[in-house]
């Protein structure tokens, strides 16, 4: 027996032929190509540049929440443009929504305002790329340095919106109160929304599958399933991208046929079955036509509905159909006007 | 006392010698209004954290206390936030119409709550699995004079009474002491002193002060003057210890010094309001549940060693064997289920039996031949009656608001304690036919009691009762009585209270123990104190008051001995359980010291015959 064959009678794969020299052949190369995956540096160059202050800070009931300092965003031109006026000029819950595209990159600078503490305050985020240092997180966990800021000593981060982490994603503070976990729960987290470089995302549109420009998405809807209260917030596209914090089990409006997109975010400890009377999305990744989606903690679901399709003006209710969080109130109204 | 500040500050709003701080209020985007079409939800104005923490349960993260005050309109965000179990959001009490009353789940969840005021007055809240956790809300309507509670208070039972009653001047003495560890009786000072100040309170137009809830009164402690047999362990489970962060510790005391021999901790497993407890027949082992988490702790009787911390699911409350063979039956109070396991060292799951949806189950008893698990359904109002051999559960339902404890006698008949009384009762025992799945009568706890006037006119005087265990001669039913601070004894020849005691705030758990030379004490102990009440059963009195505070202590940090929860006194004298130990007296599987302890009982301790009725149900 050859060596080779040796080899890959070790992997099991030595009776067959073709197929599996091929995979020897790529296993082969895998070892001289070695890959570097998730490489920060690799940022698409054509992106924008956001720079961004936020900073946490309590709230009259004692929640935290974090609130929009300063957003400038810088065009490969040159360009800059202060789109800060879009956002609450106090802290919310949930925080601001960041909005980037593929290729885009964040510098986001984080001021802890939480007054009569010392305790340390981060930002954690899901989806985009980043490097150690910018794991939002304490030396004890990620090993190198405690990524958090502390009062009078902001901490900055490095986001990268690099191809193939278009989605939405959560971020939120990882050191706040307990060095394992953060203050989450308390209110310190915000949605990230990175839309793909193509500017074009499935929907069920007129039931068919169709791709939408991001363009046209008139408002986003973003929902918060935190235990048994929806927290909500919008960004009104028509205005630009204005925000307007929705707190707690809000009523969302549209015109009817309008475009919206939601994006239903799950956190905490409990699962959810979030459903939307009178519509239908298509499960992400698929061709499956839903009305309801599975929501656990940190798992999300953003789609596109076109506001009344095929129902007509209302209010048309939504909730989680998990029976004692509908008992606790986890409910609220998406309301379609002509 | 951060409530006590908070109040003073509310009244002086309502009078206007301060200035309002401008209100946050959600933005709506009204320029827009053409635009921005979605109307934002309600932004809580303050919040109520639940927490494991003694008093804490539902704490305002601002300050710490369990109560916020708030305008009409104004939204409050009630969820868990430091909790180990899951818990309900439920509305103890409410001001009578007021929009979207009562708040409530069928069963535990992390819910998270918020909760809009419309009407001024006092609203309380508390978990129906924990149910001594309290939160309030006081809606104060800045024009009026003093801080509005309402002239009538809602409560859950259906009942609705005026503010100025006594019942509800009780309630609001309970909350203050239940949720401000400041103010639990502490015996290991010369006296208790409750000194509210002067806040104005508005009952519906009638003004009083705050410090109308005042109470003094000496703390005078003594030791029974018989000493008992073996020892006595109580779950002290409010203690603060330096090491860990959850409440609580198991402490056992000399029933024959009265002395403290030690307190079991759990600071490695950082163990989680100990609530009650259950031995082996050798009395090797103690089996503890922890009744704000996931788990049964076993230690070494003798030397506190923890062998071990099972997960068996949502709050565990009480803990039996089965006297037959030593296995273990406990209530998931939390859930739906009384888990099965084995005995021993190492306890483990063996099965798992549905006591029905919604159920609760939390102070459970097991008949004295090992055959049925007795569960009083503290969510579902009913009690089931658990064949632990086939798992056929039969259902007695209706029984009360809240059945909490049962007993089961040596014939066909249990007491249970319902909490909140059996409508339009307020507070009762119900007596349940084994046989026949039925419930026979309730005893009615307070009918000596005019809720209005506060007056007592005979014995039947007992408000909130918790543990209610049947004395092992079977003649009497003890009841701790958490709201009126008093221990009721209930004749089970006639069904009637013929006597009632003082106990402490907050008083909880009973068990007996046995009395040198021959008898039964009956043992007591108080959430909101650190005492552990001895009654005589041969004379209905009260022969003593042991310190559950070890003062020489330094790692218990806060809340010395208070807590007193599950009582465990050894020997068992429950029968069914003391013949069996009493069976391996000289065979060498007895330490000397549990050999001592049965050489000192007299032969009706050891065990009497019993009729075997028990055995034949159906």
């Amino acid at each position: 027996m050859s060596l080779s064959c040796f080899l890959r009678r070790l992997l099991l794969f030595c009776s067959s032929s073709l197929l599996l020299t091929t995979f020897f052949i790529a296993s082969v190369q895998a070892e001289y190509v070695p890959i570097r995956a998730g490489s920060v540096t690799a940022a698409a160059p054509s992106g924008k540049m956001h720079r961004i202050t936020l900073r946490a800070a309590a709230l009259p009931s004692g929640q935290l929440g974090y609130q929009m300092v300063s957003h400038k965003i810088q065009s490969p031109d040159g360009q800059t443009e202060d789109v800060t006026n879009r956002y609450s000029d106090k802290p919310t819950i949930p925080g601001p929504a960041i909005v980037m595209t593929e290729g885009d990159v964040a510098e986001i600078t984080l001021e802890n305002g939480i007054s009569n503490t010392n305790q340390p305050v981060s930002l954690h985020v899901h989806g985009v790329h980043f490097d150690i240092y910018s794991d939002g997180t304490m030396k004890m966990l990620n090993g190198v340095a405690d990524e958090a800021a502390f009062p009078g000593k902001p901490y900055t981060y490095k986001w990268t919106a690099a191809p193939g982490t278009a989605g939405t994603w959560m971020y939120h503070d990882h050191t706040f109160g307990n060095p394992m976990i953060g203050a989450e729960d308390r209110g310190l987290f915000g949605a990230l929304i990175v839309n793909p470089q193509s500017g074009k995302v499935p929907a069920l549109i007129n039931g068919k599958v169709e791709e939408v420009n991001v363009s046209d998405i008139k408002r986003e809807f973003i929902l918060w399933m935190h235990e048994t209260t929806f927290w909500g917030m919008e960004v009104n596209n028509i205005l630009k991208g204005k925000q307007v914090p929705l707190w707690t089990n809000p009523t969302l409006g549209a015109r009817l046929g309008e475009k919206v997109r939601f994006h239903v975010i799950g956190m905490g400890t409990a699962f959810h079955t979030f459903h939307l009377h009178g519509h239908r999305w298509l499960l992400p990744g698929t061709a499956n036509v839903v009305d309801t989606v599975n929501i656990g903690p940190i798992s999300r679901d953003t789609f596109v509905v076109q506001a009344g399709e095929g129902v007509g003006t209302g209010d048309w209710h939504f909730h989680c159909h998990v029976m004692q969080h509908m008992q606790a109130g986890m409910m609220g109204d998406f309301r379609v006007v002509k | 006392m951060n409530k006590l500040r908070k109040l003073t500050i509310a009244v002086a709003l309502s009078l206007g010698t301060m200035s309002l701080a401008p209100a946050v209020l959600a933005e709506t985007g009204a320029s827009e209004d053409d635009v921005i079409l979605s109307v934002a939800g309600v932004m809580p104005v303050a919040a109520l954290e639940m927490t494991d923490e003694p008093g804490k349960w539902f704490k305002d993260p601002t300050d710490g206390d369990s109560l916020v005050v708030v305008k009409p309109g104004d939204a409050v965000l009630i969820k868990m936030t430091d909790v180990n179990s899951e818990h309900t959001i439920t509305s103890l009490l409410w001001q009578p119409g007021a929009a979207k009353f009562p708040v409530d789940q069928d069963k535990p969840s992390s819910a998270s709550v918020t909760q809009t005021f419309d009407k001024p007055g006092l609203y309380v809240f508390t978990c129906k699995v924990h149910p001594y956790m309290f939160g309030a809300v006081v809606v104060d309507d800045p024009n009026t004079e003093g801080l509005d509670l309402g002239s009538e208070i809602q409560l859950v039972t259906g009942a609705k009474v005026p503010t100025t009653s006594d019942v509800a001047k009780k309630l609001l003495r309970t909350f203050f002491v239940a949720t401000t560890p400041s103010l639990w009786r502490d015996y290991s000072k010369p006296s208790w002193d409750l000194k509210l100040p002067s806040i104005p309170l508005n009952l519906g137009g009638t003004v009083i002060g705050l410090d109308a809830l005042n109470v003094s009164m000496p703390n005078r402690l003594s030791n029974p003057a018989t000493p008992g047999v073996g020892e006595v362990w109580v779950n002290a489970q409010f203690e603060t210890i330096k090491g860990k962060s959850k409440p609580g510790s198991a402490t056992q005391v000399d029933a024959e010094k009265w002395t403290i021999k030690k307190k079991v901790k759990g600071v490695d497993i950082n163990m989680n309001n100990p609530h009650n407890m259950w031995t082996d027949r050798t009395y090797k082992y103690i089996y503890q549940t922890e009744w704000f988490d996931k788990r049964l702790v076993t230690f070494d009787r003798e030397t506190g060693q923890i062998y071990g911390a099972l997960t068996v699911g949502q709050s565990p409350s009480h803990v039996m064997s089965r006297p037959s063979d030593d296995s273990l039956t406990v209530a998931i109070n939390g859930e739906d289920r009384v888990l099965k396991l084995t005995g021993g060292k190492h306890p483990t799951a063996q099965d798992s039996v549905n006591t029905g949806p919604n159920s609760g189950p939390h102070g459970h008893h097991v008949t004295h031949d090992g055959k049925y698990a007795l569960t009083p359904n503290a969510l579902a109002g009913s009690v089931s009656i658990v064949d632990l051999d086939s798992g056929q559960v039969s259902t007695v339902p209706n029984v009360g608001v809240i059945p909490i404890a049962i007993w089961g006698d040596a014939s066909d008949k249990a007491y249970v304690a319902n909490l909140l009384g059996t409508p339009p009762l307020l507070s009762t025992l119900s007596v349940i036919d084994l046989k026949t799945k039925q419930k026979i009568k309730d005893i009615n706890l307070a009918a000596d009691y005019d809720p209005i006037s506060g007056k007592t006119t005979g014995e039947a005087y007992g408000l909130l009762p918790i543990q209610t265990p049947i004395s092992p001669d079977g003649k009497y039913v003890v009841t701790a009585n958490t709201l009126s601070a008093t221990i009721t004894i209930t004749d089970t020849s006639t069904d009637k209270v013929i006597k009632s005691l003082l106990c402490e705030p907050g008083c909880h758990g009973v068990n007996f123990g046995m009395k040198k030379g021959g008898g039964y004490y009956a043992y007591v102990a108080s959430k909101f104190a650190n005492d552990l009440i001895v009654i005589d059963m041969d004379k209905l009195e009260i022969a003593g008051r042991v310190l559950l505070a070890d003062t020489k202590d330094g790692d218990i940090v806060a809340n010395n001995g208070m807590g007193g929860q599950g009582v465990l006194p050894l020997p068992i004298a429950d029968h069914g359980w003391i013949e069996q130990t009493a069976k391996l007296a000289g065979s060498g599987q007895l330490s000397a010291e549990v050999e001592a302890w049965l050489g000192a009982l007299t032969t009706a301790q050891r065990g009497i015959d019993l009729p075997q009725k028990v055995s034949s149900l159906p």
